[in-house]
């Protein structure tokens, strides 16, 4: 059962670092609002299936929608924060001043969770969310653990044939393309604004449907849940794995996740200082991140650019879009080379947002 | 009326902390073209040396400051050295990321060190005193006159020494100063130092100012500091000053109005308005440097 748990909880950041990855590596858009999300999609999951609060308990909503259709509005309602957070950050801001920005609003959001308690109960947080549809379906305990870990995964198959698919469209590559010169895509006529835009409102709404599947499993959430600094795993995740690679982004959760949870696991903890693993754990976080900064940028599995065969026909995912999406297949020339790395060299690869892939590829 | 001039008066103090910690940052910007999200943790550090300096030195304000900031200047020192000179040359998002890593492991140590819950570290408050139209204990005025102090020093050591003419040298652009024959990574390794010391010294009279603290005394200011370094102009440490000087007064005087529990929304909201209109700093003209990639 230790496992089932620790798996369900690894598929759950999968998910989240997927979307996260679509903001940051493909877009290339440091991203620090992104635990905030998750947050909100749990915490609108909670009110929306717990019914009315008891006082002196207090929250928004309270009503009792069944937990899949409450986890869609939770989506809803995600979406449209990293609506309003995205046109302001994503606008014209790039770099440190686009992590600054999202930092102050997920800042900003977690000080008035915590201290405006008719909104989710401030510091308490909202509870009560216990198995959803356990007696429906006539399982045990352990037997309903078991199928959220396999719902879990499933959803977490879905979203990988999703956003591998979408890597691999023209409008995958098109924000590459953006990402590795945003100039040259724009002289190319690309929409700069909306391609990042729209990657990001699609990559919070799995950071939303991730908050859902977590509130399911945590079933209480509170400020305490979500401090920006969690944030860092799944950076330190996407990095291991492989920035911009979604297979390679499920393998660094699971590696990191997994690794280091049964790694500080055996750890010694004085029984008088409970806080003295976790923070171990995070300062193996913090290391491994500057060290793979520093040696394998690029993680374990590299970036692989959409094979640039644009003859082969793809259908279009957006439609109304089409025009755009398929004059783009031409801007995957700007792109880092293939998947050996040797014809990246002799592509300039000026302005890069972060150069990490291209990094890698160097001998 | 007196809310008002109360909040402003414990702005400006306010202010007064925000000034050395966003000219340290806007220093080490200046010379290194990198923001540094390991920065609060100089503050912190430097608040934890004066805490277990006071065993020994038994509430002495100054030996506290001393320590402070000698230990700031240290982690300034070791920073730059063990990860902002080994990271040159990458692209300032992959720099950015390592120093975000640096901080956590820095948070966490303390932890491991200290234990995660507040210390309390109290120094004399003194009198309240009426100073013109403001309310300001002893401790606010130390506060206040230690920031002029300290940034009338600053401005002497970059506008009249060499090593203030060669600090400007290099934030210009490194490589020419280089070429000219100043010693850029000595200059850069001493900007850090001084910027760590600067840091460290606020991260005291923060702690002092607070009354207790934990191992997030600095990451917590980081946002504060930033959006007022932001709202000055990054990189250009007099801007900074006047930057300070506005995040401080918005943020209390806001929370005087609303709650102080909400300070942090209304640094949010300066932050947003002015990425949204003046990304570049107010008191720098508007055709400086886009910000725009």
């Amino acid at each position: 059962m230790y496992w089932v748990s620790v798996f369900t909880e690894a598929g759950i950041f999968a998910i989240l670092a997927l979307g996260l990855d679509m903001v940051w590596g493909w877009g290339g858009d440091f991203d620090l609002a992104f635990y905030g999300y998750l947050a909100l999609g749990s915490y609108m999951t909670f009110v929306l299936t717990i019914g009315k609060p008891t006082p002196p308990v207090k929250y928004i909503i309270g009503w009792h929608l069944p937990v899949v259709v409450a986890m869609l509005v939770a989506v809803v309602v995600v979406v449209a924060l990293a609506a309003v957070i995205g046109s302001i950050a994503l606008r014209n801001l790039r770099e440190i001043y686009f992590a600054v920005t999202t930092l102050g609003a997920v800042s900003a959001l977690y000080v008035l969770v915590e201290n405006y308690t008719p909104l989710f109960d401030g510091y308490n947080g909202v509870y009560g969310l216990i198995n959803p549809g356990q007696t429906t379906l006539r399982l045990t305990y352990n037997g309903y653990r078991i199928v959220l870990l396999g719902v879990v995964l499933f959803i977490l198959f879905l979203a990988y044939l999703l956003v591998q698919r979408l890597s691999r469209s023209p409008y995958g590559r098109m924000l590459r393309a953006v990402r590795e010169d945003e100039r040259a895509a724009a002289a190319y006529g690309r929409k700069v604004f909306l391609a990042k835009y729209r990657s990001y409102l699609f990559g919070a709404a799995l950071a939303g449907l991730a908050g859902g599947l977590f509130a399911i499993f945590i079933s209480a959430f509170n400020p305490s849940a979500w401090t920006p600094q969690e944030l860092l795993v799944i950076y330190a995740a996407i990095l291991v794995g492989g920035r911009g690679n979604p297979r390679g982004v499920i393998v660094g959760v699971f590696v990191v996740y997994v690794g280091l949870i049964e790694l500080t696991r055996f750890l010694p903890s004085p029984a008088s200082r409970p806080d003295f693993s976790p923070a171990l754990r995070q300062v193996l976080i913090g290391l491994m991140i500057i060290l793979v900064l520093k040696f394998r940028p690029a993680g374990i599995f590299r970036e692989r650019p959409g094979r640039d065969e644009p003859s082969r026909p793809t259908r279009p995912l957006a439609r109304p879009f089409r025009a755009r999406v398929v004059a783009a297949a031409s801007g995957a020339t700007v792109l880092p080379g293939g998947r050996l790395g040797s014809e990246s060299a002799g592509l300039p690869a000026r302005a890069r947002h972060d150069g990490a892939p291209d990094e890698g590829a160097a001998p | 009326m007196s809310t008002f001039l109360v909040s402003v008066g414990v702005g400006l103090a306010t202010a007064a902390i925000l000034a050395l910690s966003a000219v340290a940052f806007t220093l080490e910007y200046a010379v290194s073209r990198i923001a540094n999200f390991a920065h609060g943790e100089f503050l912190t550090i430097g608040a934890y040396a004066a805490y277990s300096g006071q065993n020994i030195f038994h509430q002495n304000v100054a030996a506290a400051a001393l320590i402070a900031a000698l230990a700031g200047m240290l982690a300034g020192l070791a920073l730059n050295i063990g990860l902002i000179e080994r990271f040159r040359g990458r692209s300032p998002i992959s720099v950015f990321i390592a120093t975000l890593g640096a901080a956590i492991i820095v948070q966490n140590v303390l932890v491991m060190i200290y234990g995660a819950a507040n210390v309390s570290y109290t120094f004399a408050q003194g009198n309240l005193h009426h100073v013109g139209p403001f309310l300001w204990t002893t401790s606010d005025i130390e506060v206040i006159f230690s920031a002029l102090a300290v940034a009338g020093l600053l401005y002497l050591l970059l506008q009249h020494t060499r090593f203030g003419k060669a600090i400007r040298a290099v934030a210009q652009d490194r490589t020419l100063a280089q070429v000219s024959g100043i010693p850029a990574r000595g200059i850069v390794m001493r900007t850090w130092a001084l910027a760590g010391a600067v840091s460290g010294f606020a991260g005291f009279i923060l702690a002092e100012t607070f009354g207790s603290f934990g191992p997030q005394l600095g990451f917590s200011f980081l946002l504060l500091t930033i959006t007022a370094t932001v709202a000055g102009g990054i990189g250009r440490p007099y801007a900074t000053l006047g930057g300070a000087l506005l995040v401080g007064l918005v943020i209390k005087i806001g929370g005087a109005y609303s709650s102080s529990a909400y300070e942090l929304e209304y640094a949010f909201l300066l932050l947003v308005v002015l990425m949204l209109f003046r990304p570049n700093g107010v008191f720098v003209r508007r055709s400086a440097t886009a910000v725009r990639a």
